[in-house]
């Protein structure tokens, strides 16, 4: 609400000059690197992919969702008028604008989908389709009829479509908010804040839509018998909580490197935690929504899911994020002080990156075991979440932190392309007031 | 405002005594110097006035404008507030008040056994706790901050100055009081005009003391209304310690009993004394004529039918719903393989009892197999010996669903190896191998 306002800093470093490039070059040594030691993990692994692949979509899932959580401060700024994150939206423009190599990166697993590999999601293997054959008559308990019901959105064909359909999408809408701002870095031009204003109402509806259609098909169709209807706001709002850890600590290596020191204050990093804070607690909000419906509404269909994750050994994970992903940071990030004091924020920022992995982990390696069981004569794979828990493992792979740094290093290559020309909006008629924002 | 020009008993310590003048160049009745006002052109200036009286020493002052300032705190050089730590404190009171009192109610107080559910569960209890939390973290604040703000304060020595009633809608104003041991009549008012003021005026307490006082009748209504208040949680009490043949209270007597007759009560005005007219004799209401009596009654041409209405056709289909609608509302006693052990006669078994329902489908006494179609048909709309009709809950074709599916159950259950089609006897044979 102060009226007051500052002007740029005259002495302030606020042009990328090389820091896109190098980082760019980094990100890409780091993703080949340690995408060829998972590629030969893998083959080792002796499994036909399926260790290297299950471990491929958690940590595609962790580089989308964070640009899913960067792009949402971009959309909400222009949408609710911000001011605070000014200063920081060129840097977020950036991150977000890394989702057409994010989307080319996950091609890695929709490729051998497309092509035909069968054992990734289970509705794409033959025998999840026995159901269909035998329509009515007697069912394998596995084989229950909401999947039957979901084989026709999730084949191979139309998911791959869909895949592509949310990576243009996303990419455009990032494309377009970076462009007309960079226009504004030359021309100065108010009108085209205005414009960005209202593009974003509509913006934010598709991405809506397509963030909660993203994680249904990717992330849901994992365990592809069980549903909730809140499930794609859940998992937006662990990306939020990655996507504004990141920004954080982005925003704190750039000052590093000598730049933004005079524009980018506690205030801002304040503001960052604020919504790091918030979104943890609206990440457990729809979490235990959807735990607690399903828990008390005790249909077989839909506590299955939960089944595999609160009994064996996954119920140590489940406790782990419990307390990771929101006690911990959510009895300490509520204090101002944690946000302000950069450190503190800086540890909380990583703390929080490690368990929004473990969390999106969680969601997916639950369905890594399936079983054999048998119809009649025929020996069929039951598909995930069947049989006794204790056959199902927690099984933690060194693909995991292999092919998670892999893909991070190829979003920091993405992010690092884009981080171009100015890392402030110099012209934005907002940038005084967010120069000068202080908290009440 | 008056015109009148007094000069109030008692002079203060600065011995501040003056004339006021409003806009209107009256002089108003003035008393003890309160304070000096200063009004400032915009937020950024009176942060720059705070800073400055601030640094010069002054305790006792503050800002006035119409919305709240990013940054005046630090300007003002104000502590923080301890709210949050007041508001932390009410969260966690009302996290463990909500799981206390769920815990005393459910599974201390009055346990009660719903479906077997446990007395004392961490999940079930969450939502109430979450919203008990959020109650009490939130009377914390708003009260809290009444409370720090020292609110209600329904009267202030500044109100008597035109220009602070402004103050809600476009004026930036400081006011440092004299009671601020800094505080000096020229030079107080000097440092604000350098700061910048547009104007500094003195304010003046009113003389009247009785002015700055809460009005006797304010005190005496809220004395009234809270002793008012009391009166039900009296009542209430009274009613748990003694005995009474009264009847009970009726706040709203004409809602209780209203003046109206119900269906089943009884009227003189009428020869039968029933307040309830009946139908007219040759009217029928709407949706109940069902005069085609095959449908809707089993019945051709006096008889129970052995067939089935035209209306429906018999196929699968219909076969499949009438094996949903049985599972529904039949299985229950007669099982789903109609031999009448269901879940309730399996419940009389385990109690000791001996009770079955009848046997749908026995070949060695048929009399459900014998029963015309239109027999089944009456018994499920209008039931037989204990069993009670379902014509309220399952619509009449629903009811031939289930009639034709009985007859599919009588054949299957008493069916031999050779009635399945060749293709599909292999898999019957075959033993069903468990799962891992």
């Amino acid at each position: 609400m102060s009226a007051l306002q500052k002007s740029l800093n005259p002495e302030e470093k606020y042009k990328a000059g090389k820091l896109g490039q190098g980082l760019t070059r980094i990100g890409l040594a780091i993703a080949a690197v340690f995408l060829v030691v998972s590629l030969v993990l893998g083959y080792i692994n002796g499994d036909h992919w399926k260790r290297f692949l299950y471990a491929y979509v958690v940590a595609w899932s962790y580089i989308f969702s964070i640009c899913v959580g960067v792009f949402w401060l971009v959309l909400l700024h222009h949408l609710a008028r911000g001011r605070w994150a000014t200063v920081v939206r060129r840097i977020a423009e950036a991150m977000s604008m890394a989702f057409p190599i994010v989307f080319i990166a996950g091609l890695g697993f929709i490729v051998p989908l497309a092509l035909g590999y069968q054992d990734l999601y289970y509705w794409a293997h033959p025998d999840a389709a026995l159901c269909l054959e035998k329509a009515g008559t007697a069912c394998h308990e596995y084989l229950h009829p909401t999947l039957v019901h979901k084989l026709g959105w999730l084949s191979p064909g139309f998911f791959t479509v869909r895949y592509v359909v949310y990576g243009v999408v996303y990419s455009a809408m990032a494309a377009y908010f970076m462009k007309k701002s960079r226009q504004q870095d030359d021309s100065g031009d108010p009108k085209l804040s205005e414009q960005l204003r209202v593009a974003s109402g509509p913006a934010m509806i598709v991405y809506a839509l397509i963030t909660c259609f993203a994680a249904f098909d990717i992330l849901m169709s994992m365990a592809p018998k069980w549903y909730s209807t809140i499930y794609g706001v859940s998992f937006w709002g662990s990306a939020c909580v990655g996507g504004f850890a990141a920004l954080a600590l982005v925003v704190l290596g750039i000052q590093r490197t000598g730049r933004l020191t005079h524009s980018i204050n506690p205030e801002h990093y304040h503001d960052i935690g604020k919504w790091m804070f918030a979104f943890t607690f609206f990440w457990a909000y729809t979490a235990f929504s959807q735990f607690m419906l399903q828990w008390y509404g005790n249909l077989p269909e839909e506590t299955v899911w939960y089944k595999y994750r609160l009994f064996g050994e996954w119920q140590w994970v489940s406790i782990a994020i419990l307390v990771g992903f929101w006690g911990f940071p959510f009895v300490f990030l509520m204090s101002r002080w944690t946000k302000r004091i950069v450190p503190s924020l800086v540890f909380f920022a990583v703390w929080q990156l490690v368990f929004h992995w473990l969390d999106l982990y969680w969601n997916v390696m639950p369905s890594y075991d399936w079983l054999p069981s048998f119809h009649g004569a025929t020996q069929i794979v039951t598909g995930p979440l069947t049989g006794n828990t204790a056959y199902h493992h927690v099984g933690f792979n060194a693909l995991d932190i292999t092919v998670w740094i892999g893909l991070v290093g190829v979003l920091l290559a993405g992010f690092g392309r884009n981080l171009h020309g100015n890392l402030i909006p110099i012209k934005d008629p907002t940038l005084g007031l967010s120069l000068a924002h202080e908290n009440l | 405002m008056t015109d009148e020009h007094t000069h109030g008993p008692g002079a203060d310590e600065h011995g501040a005594m003056g004339t006021l003048h409003d806009d209107g160049g009256r002089a108003v009745r003035t008393g003890r110097l309160y304070g000096v006002l200063a009004e400032y052109d915009t937020p950024g200036e009176l942060m720059e006035a705070a800073r400055k009286v601030r640094d010069a020493g002054y305790t006792q002052f503050d800002c006035y404008s119409p919305f709240p300032v990013h940054g005046i705190d630090e300007a003002m050089g104000i502590k923080r507030t301890i709210l949050p730590l007041l508001i932390f404190g009410g969260g966690c009171t009302g996290t463990i008040g909500g799981l206390l009192l769920q815990w005393w109610c459910n599974a201390y107080n009055w346990p009660w056994n719903i479906s077997g559910k446990p007395a004392w569960s961490i999940p079930a209890n969450v939502p109430i706790a979450f919203e008990s939390t959020i109650l009490i973290a939130v009377f914390t604040s708003f009260f809290g901050m009444w409370i720090l703000n020292k609110l209600p304060q329904v009267w202030h020595p500044f109100f008597r100055n035109e220009r602070f009633n402004h103050v809600t809608d476009d004026a930036f104003l400081l006011g440092i009081e004299a009671r601020d041991r800094r505080f000096d009549a020229e030079a107080t008012p000097r440092l604000l005009s350098d700061a910048g003021a547009l104007s500094v005026d003195n304010v003046y307490l009113d003389p009247d003391r009785a002015s700055r006082q809460m009005p006797k009748w304010i005190t005496a209504f809220i004395v009234a209304s809270t002793a008012f208040a009391l009166i039900p949680f009296a009542i209430a009490a009274k009613a748990r310690t003694s005995r009474s043949t009264e009847p009970h209270f009726h706040i709203f007597p004409d809602m209780d009993f209203q003046p109206k007759y119900k269906s089943d009560q009884p009227m003189d005005m009428f020869e039968d004394g029933r307040a309830n007219r009946g139908e007219l004799a040759g009217t029928v209401a709407r949706g109940s004529l069902n005069a085609d009596d095959l449908f809707y009654r089993g019945l051709e041409n006096g008889a129970w039918t052995t067939g089935f209405p035209r209306q429906l056709e018999i196929n699968e289909q219909l076969i499949r719903r009438g094996k949903g609608r049985f599972e529904i509302y039949c299985t229950p006693c007669h099982g789903y393989d109609g031999r009448g052990m269901g879940a309730v006669p399996q419940r009389v078994a385990a109690t000791g009892g001996a009770w079955q329902a009848r046997n749908l489908v026995d070949a060695s006494n048929p009399v459900v197999i014998n029963m015309p179609n239109g027999q089944l048909f009456n018994t499920i709309s209008n039931g037989y010996n204990t069993m009670m009709g379902y014509a309220a809950q399952i619509p009449h074709a629903d009811r031939w669903a289930i009639v034709l599916y009985v007859r599919a159950l009588q054949r299957s259950q008493n069916a031999s190896l050779d009635d399945i089609p060749p293709d599909h006897r292999s898999g019957i044979q075959m033993p069903e191998a468990p799962t891992p």
